[in-house]
């Protein structure tokens, strides 16, 4: 992985990326600004699962609101995370925190892919049906997978002051 | 440049010291500060689009806007906390950096934008609060605050590559570093 990282920053694209300095901040600030939106768009649709917020609207119009955003606020976040990856190959492949974000970001995509699609019918249009304490604490857990994600990514820039000797940099 | 004294006074507390000292403190702050300023814009941004009246006018403002304020104002007192505590860690080396005054500015400036809102604007919302294009006033504050916040956070990370870091070496430092042999 380390030898794919030291080829793909001697490639042209990415020493592009290096040498401009404009490319690394303003593709952070987009990703950032999609943190926001996708990270807002799924705590909406949890506390709507909890009836924290538009109890008096049905899951399926919380869910038709928001999840787009999500998915969209997502590609956006997966673009600018390739050109990051490009830009920086060898600081994100040496990174402990980043196989640790890209590993939970999948299994919440993937959480959150077969909650959408498996809340019974009777439950999605309902305003007041309750969904059951097992679903409400997978909702839950998602947003806590998102607070872990947003924290890793953070944590790239410091793998060894948060890890320690088992930073991959170490 | 004259650094104020208050700004050196917040570089040298006790909080500035534990934030260079310790290992863990700045990704930490960092990511806290990262976390709840997203969350004070993706929340700001719901209630701004629906100032503009997106994606429809079917559900009151003012019930949009109640349910979300709590989640703001929590996610913007973590956020300038955290934002505090990584200014301490080099306060006088923010105070020069000119995204970081621009940064300060637009925080102002959102802050005043909000104030209008909320004491003016909002005033009328029976009018608009469903069904209807909110009125002009409220629509151009919904558009402000979208470009204000998504100032806040590009030049907020400009920060981080402009900032340099403030490398004063003591003048009785020996430099002879003395390296072991290849």
């Amino acid at each position: 992985m380390r030898e794919f990282a030291a080829w793909l920053q001697a490639t042209s694209l990415s020493v592009t990326v290096q040498s401009a300095g404009w490319i690394i901040p303003t593709v952070q600030s987009i990703h950032i600004l999609m943190i926001g939106v996708v990270f807002v768009s799924s705590l909406m649709i949890t506390l709507r699962v909890t009836r924290s917020v538009r109890a008096d609207e049905p899951f399926a119009a919380v869910w038709s609101r928001f999840a787009p955003w999500m998915w969209g606020g997502l590609v956006l976040m997966a673009l600018t995370g390739s050109v990051l990856i490009i830009g920086e190959p060898v600081r994100e492949v040496t990174a402990l925190s980043f196989w640790l974000k890209m590993a939970l970001i999948a299994i919440s995509v993937t959480t959150i892919v077969i909650f959408g699609r498996t809340v019974r019918p009777d439950t999605r249009t309902s305003a007041t049906a309750e969904f059951s304490v097992g679903r409400r604490a997978v909702a839950v857990a998602t947003v806590v997978l998102w607070l872990a994600i947003i924290f890793l990514g953070r944590a790239i820039a410091y793998d060894v002051e948060v890890w320690g000797s088992l930073s991959l940099h170490a | 440049m004259e650094i104020p004294s208050i700004v050196r006074s917040i570089e040298a507390s006790g909080a500035g010291e534990w934030m260079r000292m310790s290992l863990k403190a700045m990704p930490v702050v960092e990511a806290i500060h990262v976390l709840t300023t997203a969350i004070v814009f993706g929340t700001i941004l719901i209630i701004d689009l629906r100032l503009l009246g997106f994606p429809n006018t079917r559900r009151p403002f003012t019930r949009i806007s109640d349910e979300l304020t709590r989640y703001t104002w929590g996610a913007f007192l973590i956020s300038a906390v955290t934002g505090l505590l990584m200014f301490a860690a080099n306060a006088s080396t923010y105070y020069g950096n000119t995204a970081f005054r621009i940064k300060m500015l637009a925080l102002l400036v959102a802050g005043v934008n909000m104030a209008v809102f909320e004491l003016v604007t909002r005033r009328g919302v029976a009018a608009w609060d469903k069904d209807v294009a909110p009125a002009p006033a409220a629509r151009f504050a919904g558009a402000a605050s979208i470009v204000i916040w998504v100032t806040v956070i590009v030049v907020a990370r400009w920060i981080g590559f402009t900032k340099g870091y403030n490398y004063d070496i003591p003048a009785d430092l020996d430099l002879n570093l003395q390296f072991p042999a290849q």
